[in-house]
Order: C-alpha cells, then structure tokens, then sequence
C-alpha cells in the first residue's frame, strides 16, 4: 500500500516552481470536422509542476483538444509549441516521443498479460526477437514504483487486478516513455472516492517532478480541490482560463454552462400523504454471496437511493429485479402479489426496467438510429399485423420523446453514435418512458455526463415520480442520492444496512453509513 | 456539443453509408463492362442468362447466411443441408412416386430441423457456430449420401416442376432467377420493415442490451438458424432442377461460395452490420468472376484461388472507403 495519501495540494504546489515558459503551448487551434466547427481558435497552455484541468461540458471540445494534443487529430489551423519548439504532430507516436502521453478513459490493457508485460508491450526486445523476462519485469518495477505504487506485483496478470489498480498500470504504462506533459481523459470517472484520493496523491508526485498534467473531469468537487489551474470550453470556443484556488463549484458549473444554474437537485418530497400504496417489495432477498437478505419497499411515487460502497451489493438487488442475476432468492412483490422475474421478459411484463451503469455495452445500439434505439422494447405497439413496423407511428413517437426529453439530435434517423454521453442516456431513458413501466430502476443514471444532462435528468426523475412511478436508484455519489431520493437505503458488505429517511440525511451520515456505520440500531433494518 | 457533434456525425455517416453502398454497385457495373469488353462472349444472351442462373444456387443460399452473419454467427453447413433437402425430395419422387409438392415440403422440413439443431447447439449449448456448424456440415453430409444410397446413390430427378424451373422464362428472366429476385425482396422486407428484422439487427449490433431490452435473444437466433437452412435446402433444390440428379457431391463448398458473396456485399462478420441487398450484389461479383475466368479458360483450381483473393480485396476496399470518409 501506498504510504498515507494527502489532498493537501499546496505542499506539493510548492515542491516544484512553475517556470515562466510553460511546456506547452497551443496557440489559435481551429479544427472543423464536416459540417461543424470543434474547435475555434484556442489557447491553451500547461506549466511544467502543474495540474491543469480541461473543463467543459461533453462536446465543448475538451476531447478534440486532447485529440489534438496526443497526435490523434491534426488541427486545421494553429501552433503546438512544445518547449519553445514549434511542433507538426501527425501521430500519435510523435507525440509520444515529443514527452506527451495520454491515458485514455477505454483503458488498453490486455487482460491475460503481467503488469509488466502490458507496460512494456511491444518493446520488450532489447537485442533481436529475444524477450528478457527479468530485464522487463525490473524495469515494470522501476515505473510502477517511480508512480508511488506498492501494493502491484508486476508479475500479476491485469486481469486479476481491480478497475483502480488497472488505471495505475495504465498510467505507468504511459509514464514509461518518460513524458513532460501528462494528459488524463477522466481517469476517476470509475473510481470510488479512496482511490480518486490515491491518484491524486499519485498526482501530486508526479507534479513535484515537474511533468505537467492535463487533467479532464466532470466533477467539479476534484478539480477544485486538486487542479491548479483550468481552462473552460464551450461550443468549441475558450471561456477562460483561471486559476482554480478558492473558487466555488457553482461559480465553475456557471461558467461552464453559461448561464445560472438553478435547482440543480429537486426539492419537492412525494410520499408525504401516504396513501400511494406499495409499488414493489422486497423481502429476504438473496444474490449468491453479494446480497444477503435485503428487504425493501417501494411506494408509488417515490425515489428510493440505494448507496454503498463499490461491490456493497447494490447493483446486484437492483439487478435481480431485473432477472438479470443468477443464484436469486427471496420474495419479490408487485402490487401485493409474489412475481417470479427470471429474466428481462418477466420484469418488463410486471412493469419493471432496468437502466444499468454500462451505458454502451448493456444499453445502446451504437450502429442504429436515435428512432430504433428507443422503440425497441416498444416496437410491438408500432406494428401492423404485429409483424410489420409502421414506421411514421414510430417516427411521431421518436420525435415527441426527443422534444420531450431535450434529446439534441439533428433527425431520429441519425445514428445513436454521434450523439454525447448525455444525449445518449435521455434516449436510453426515453426508451423505457415510451414503454409506460411502473417502476424504474436505474444504476449510475448520470455517470459520465455532463452536468447540464445531469440536471435534465434529475428533473425527469422529479417529474415520473409526480405522476406515480416509482423510482429506484442506485449510486455512488453520494450528493446525488442526498439530492434525489425520498429515502435511502445504504448496503454494507452485502447487507441492508440503514434506512435513513430524507429530513435526517446529510453526507456525513451517509459517508459513514456506507463505511458500515449502523446509526446506533445495530440490527438489520427492513426498508419501511 | 450536442448540436455540433450530432450533425457532424450525421453527415459523415450518411456519406459512409452512401460511399460504401455506391461503390459496391460500382464494382458491379465496372467488371460487368470490363468483362464485356474483353471477352467476346460474356454479352451474349445465353451467358447472362447463364449468369443468372449460376447467381440463383448461391444467391438463395446467401440469404439466410446474411441474417445469420448479422446475429454475429456463421453457418457453415449449408452445402450438406442442400444435399440433405434434394436427396430426400428427389428420392421421395423417383422411388416412392410422391407428390412433388409434397416430397419438396419434406426436404425442406429435413433442412429446417438442421437450423433446429445449429440453433440448439449454437444457442442453448453455447458452443461456437463454427464448431457446431462443421459438425453438422460433416454429419448432414454423411446422412444425406445414405439417403441417396437407397437409389444406387444418386437420384435423377426427372419431375415437370423440376424441369418447368429449370427452362421457363419469366418475362426475360430465367424462372429460377425470378424466384432468387422474390425471395431477395421478401427478405429485404423482413429485414427493414418487420419488428423480427429490427430485432435481427438489434441482436447483432450489441446482444447484451438486446437481452436487456427485453427481446428473446435466444429464440430469435434459433430461428435464423432456421432460415438459414431453410434458404439452404430451396439452393439444393434448384441445384437439382438445373442439373436434373441429385449426387452424393451436390452443394459441396457452397459455403465457401456463399460466404464470400456475402463478404463481398460488405456484411460485417461481427455482426449487426450487413444488408441482403448488398449480398446479391456481392453474389454477382462473384459468379460473374468466375464466369469470366471460365470463358477465358483459367482452370478451376485458379477459380478458387481467385475467389478466395476477392474476399481478401473486399475487406480491404471496404476498410479503405470506411477510413476515407470517417
């Protein structure tokens, strides 16, 4: 394990002095892509010992910046300068060997080979075709210890290591072609908030040796509390470039969206008279060994939060109801009456849906259209003959749930693909709103999109609960359970573990609710 | 973004569709000419018709493979399963007198029950389409020579419904391609207007959020198989009624064939992406190939090496134009 990790930054501000040139510099990038303009005229530049962060909402030109930067694109217009040297970068080795290395967010690593075998995949040969596995392992070792790490054992298969521990190997992997400007594609979008913390220790090293790194996130709480400085895009065009200390996350969410961000979370409370009557119950319910005896109930109308830490067995109740997880037991009730759900089918027909965390591979369609990807489930009642697929009914009903949900989309035929992250999850959702279900559950209904979408989709969330549905989410961010649900049920180590209700909850109860801590009761609560 | 990165992607997308559809119809209408130009009989009526009829045997085939290709699979059977369905037909008339129709319903039935067995093994056993499918390629083959055994092993299929599809012309078109063009418009429909065609694609393109979505997954892949060896068996029988027996060797390597046609016409063997359009395209590519290499007088086994080059040089035009316009 890593010696203790500290979110002090100033220490380590102070450990390196930001040189007056910085290392890099990007000067009037302009690139367009057919029909549409990424980037308009953009400065952007990074000091060596410096955390700076890209911010922007998905599609501001955060990626084609750092495309730009990493070899991948080249710009139509505009200087890279790297030290003082102008640079022409048509690839990405270039860019490599110029000191810039990326980590990208769809990490690279093979799975069936060693830590250091990954690190060093495709050069392992020092003389001809011969590989020396001990040369290869001691200097694996050399990176993964330079990064800080010692609770990675190089000759571990990446397979076997968590989601956190791969990234490092992915960072180590990079740092070994020893670069001057580092740059970080949300690298703690997966991450719980130990691990986040332990990168950005990591960080911090990295940044008193000088290189300078780019760092892209949309959590504004991290890139207040650890980036030095950061630049704000929008629509392609920079906003600014400011210096992050003491600025507040409303202040930096403002300036990102441009315009006031209002009731970002709901307010309004929808059980208070409670005569909605039970929408789906839970009791006794059992996954293998990740879940054992969890009863809940949920009423119509209400948004229940279920948190806990990673692997606390919160996806998996919420995927058991789904019948989508093997070795189930318990009850399961809707409506008063036990219902067998073994698979998809079974859910939907009692009025279930499922939206998982895994947005591209359990929930889109990438090479179908916007239309296609959100009639599926629903494809039956567009049909004549139930056989033939009417195709103007669907494409009426794909249009009012585009306006409906605030999908930015050029035409329903336009292929899922091209949209962003958070156009991609309203039509997700959109797919099961035109279903009519009555209980929803969804996993990390937000995760990974920008906060503009997010705010769309609480407020959907706000508003399937005023018309009676009922509502299950499951996150791990703790602000948006505090922010959404009627009430909160925290699973620790596979257990039910609190119940707290909205009025008494705040996130130091949940923190440490989701560490194990029982508020006193000491027994397994039932959920209502 | 949204609105930037939307119409961009719009755009190059239908380009890249556009780009990659017109050029296979391109390839068409060029080696049709090149080949025209430089032999002087591959413009004569009798070998387009010729043409048209050596299209029709794997054309039929190439449907059902498209669908099975589009579910990600494979299904490399299909020559027994044509075997399989005019061996029991043509023995069902010669020896026991049966109605035509009749005897055409129980071979086909026999191939279905093939893509019953793909389909299970495939589906419910989970074990890969390649190995099940050799499987059944070498056992379909071995039953459908035992079928034949009972007639001295092989069958003449002397039957007026046989020789009607094999000599009639409908309008201009030999009859036995105007059944390819019906079935390819059938199948067309099923696959753009039907839900089972969406479904097909759906399954394809991310099957794990087909489940997810509530489609069974598994009963529609059971039933492309079918269809596959449904479309298989309809090949046998025309091979049959345009060479009048059945012989222990008939549809051996229609796979190949087959496959290729389907490569050509640009289905992505992954899955999700592919139209049966394309594949009769792809089918003309290559029985006009072939044809043209005959009349030229380039010895068979320089036809399959060229048939197997002409995969190779689909996959790689097609990444070429993908690359360009992306």
């Amino acid at each position: 394990m890593v010696t203790e990790p500290t979110t002090v930054k100033s220490s380590a501000n102070a450990a390196y002095p930001t040189q007056d040139r910085p290392i890099l510099e990007m000067i009037g990038i302009t690139k367009r892509f057919p029909g549409v303009l990424a980037l308009d005229q953009v400065n952007f530049s990074v000091s060596r010992g410096e955390i700076h962060s890209l911010i922007g909402q998905n599609g501001a030109g955060k990626s084609t910046l750092m495309n730009i930067l990493s070899g991948v694109y080249t710009p139509d217009q505009g200087e890279i300068i790297v030290d003082g040297q102008p640079v022409a970068m048509t690839h990405p080795r270039e860019a490599l060997r110029l000191g810039i290395g990326t980590v990208y967010q769809e990490l690279s690593l093979v799975p069936k080979l060693s830590v250091a075998d990954n690190i060093y995949l495709g050069r392992e040969a020092e003389r001809g075709f011969i590989i020396n596995e001990h040369s290869v392992a001691s200097r694996a070792r050399e990176v993964i210890e330079r990064l800080g790490v010692r609770d990675i054992d190089v000759g571990t298969l990446v397979g076997e290591l968590s989601l956190a521990q791969q990234q490092l190997v992915e960072i180590a992997k990079v740092l070994s072609y020893n670069p001057r400007i580092l740059v970080l594609d949300e690298p703690t979008a997966p991450l719980v908030q130990e691990d986040t913390d332990r990168l950005f220790w990591l960080l911090d090293g990295l940044k008193s040796q000088g290189i300078a790194i780019v760092f892209i996130s949309h959590r504004f709480k991290e890139i207040i509390q650890h980036c030095d400085r950061g630049t704000i895009l929008r629509n392609g065009k920079l906003i600014k470039t400011i210096d992050l200390h003491g600025i507040t996350e409303e202040a930096l969410a403002e300036s990102m969206i441009g315009q006031q961000l209002e009731s970002f979370y709901r307010h309004n409370s929808h059980t208070e008279g409670s005569q909605a009557g039970i929408a789906l119950e839970v009791e006794g319910l059992s996954v293998g060994r990740k879940v054992r005896d969890v009863s809940f109930q949920l009423q119509r109308g209400e948004i229940v939060g279920i948190t806990g830490l990673l692997g606390a067995g919160q996806n998996e109740v919420a995927r058991a109801l789904f019948g989508v997880q093997n070795e189930v037991s318990g009850v399961i009730r809707r409506a008063g009456r036990p219902v067998f759900i073994g698979s998809p089918q079974d859910a939907i027909k009692q009025g279930i849906c499922l939206l998982t965390e895994n947005r591209k591979r359990e929930g889109l369609f990438l090479d179908m259209s916007v239309k296609e990807n959100m009639t599926l489930p629903s494809l039956k009642s567009f049909s004549r003959l139930g056989a033939f697929v009417n195709n103007g009914k669907e494409g009426q009903w794909a249009r009012r749930f585009i306006d409906r949900m605030n999908i930015v989309v050029r035409s329903p035929s336009s292929r899922v693909r091209t949209l962003s992250g958070g156009n991609q999850q309203k039509a997700i959702l959109a797919r099961w709103l035109m279903r009519d279900l009555e209980v929803l559950i969804f996993i990390e209904p937000t995760r990974g999109i920008d906060v503009g979408a997010k705010a769309e989709i609480y407020s959907d969330l706000d508003t399937l609960a005023a018309e009676g549905k009922s509502i299950l989410v499951v996150s791990t961010e703790l602000p948006e359970v505090l922010g959404i649900s009627d009430r909160i049920l925290v699973m620790y180590n596979g257990r039910l573990s609190r119940v707290i209700e909205r009025a008494e909850a705040s996130e130091e109860i949940l923190l440490a609710a989701i560490q194990g801590d029982t508020g006193g009761s000491g027994e397994t609560p039932h959920g209502r | 973004m949204g609105i930037l990165s939307a119409s961009n992607g719009q755009r190059a997308s239908t380009a890249r569709d556009f780009l990659s559809d017109f050029s296979t119809v391109l390839v068409v209408i060029a080696l049709f000419l090149f080949f025209g130009f430089t032999s002087q009989r591959f413009f004569l009526v009798d070998n387009i018709f010729n043409i048209m009829k050596q299209m029709s045997i794997v054309g039929v085939a190439a449907i059902g493979m498209t669908m099975v290709v589009l579910i990600g699979g494979i299904d490399l059977s299909i020559g027994s399963v044509a075997l399989l369905s005019s061996g029991i037909t043509g023995t069902l008339i010669a020896n026991y007198g049966w109605n035509t129709w009749a005897a055409i319903g129980v071979g086909l039935l026999a191939a279905c029950a093939v893509g019953v067995v793909n389909g299970f093994f495939v589906e419910k056993l989970m074990i890969s389409p390649v190995i099940v499918t050799l499987g059944t390629l070498i056992a379909i083959r071995g039953l459908g020579q035992k079928v034949l055994w009972i007639n001295n092993s092989w069958v003449e299929v002397k039957d007026p419904v046989f020789d009607y599809v094999a000599i009639e012309k409908v309008w201009f078109l030999p009859l036995i391609a105007a059944l390819m063009f019906g079935l390819y418009i059938v199948a067309a429909i099923l696959l753009k207007q039907t839900r089972l065609g969406r479904y097909i694609y759906a399954i394809g393109g991310n099957q794990r959020a087909a489940q997810l979505s509530g489609l069974p997954v598994v009963r529609i892949k059971m039933l492309v198989y079918i269809l596959c060896s449904f479309t298989a068996g309809i090949a046998g029988l025309l091979t049959a009624s345009r060479t009048g027996v059945v012989n222990p060797t008939l549809g051996q390597g229609l796979e190949f064939d087959v496959v290729t046609a389907v490569v050509l016409g640009g289905a992505s063997l992954a899955g999700g992406i592919g139209r049966v359009e394309k594949t009769l395209l792809g089918t003309a590519i290559l029985v006009m190939v072939l044809n043209y290499l005959t009349l030229r007088g380039v010895p068979g086994v320089w036809q399959t090496a060229v048939t197997g080059f002409l995969v190779l040089a689909a996959v790689i035009l097609d990444r070429l134009v993908r690359r360009r316009v992306a």
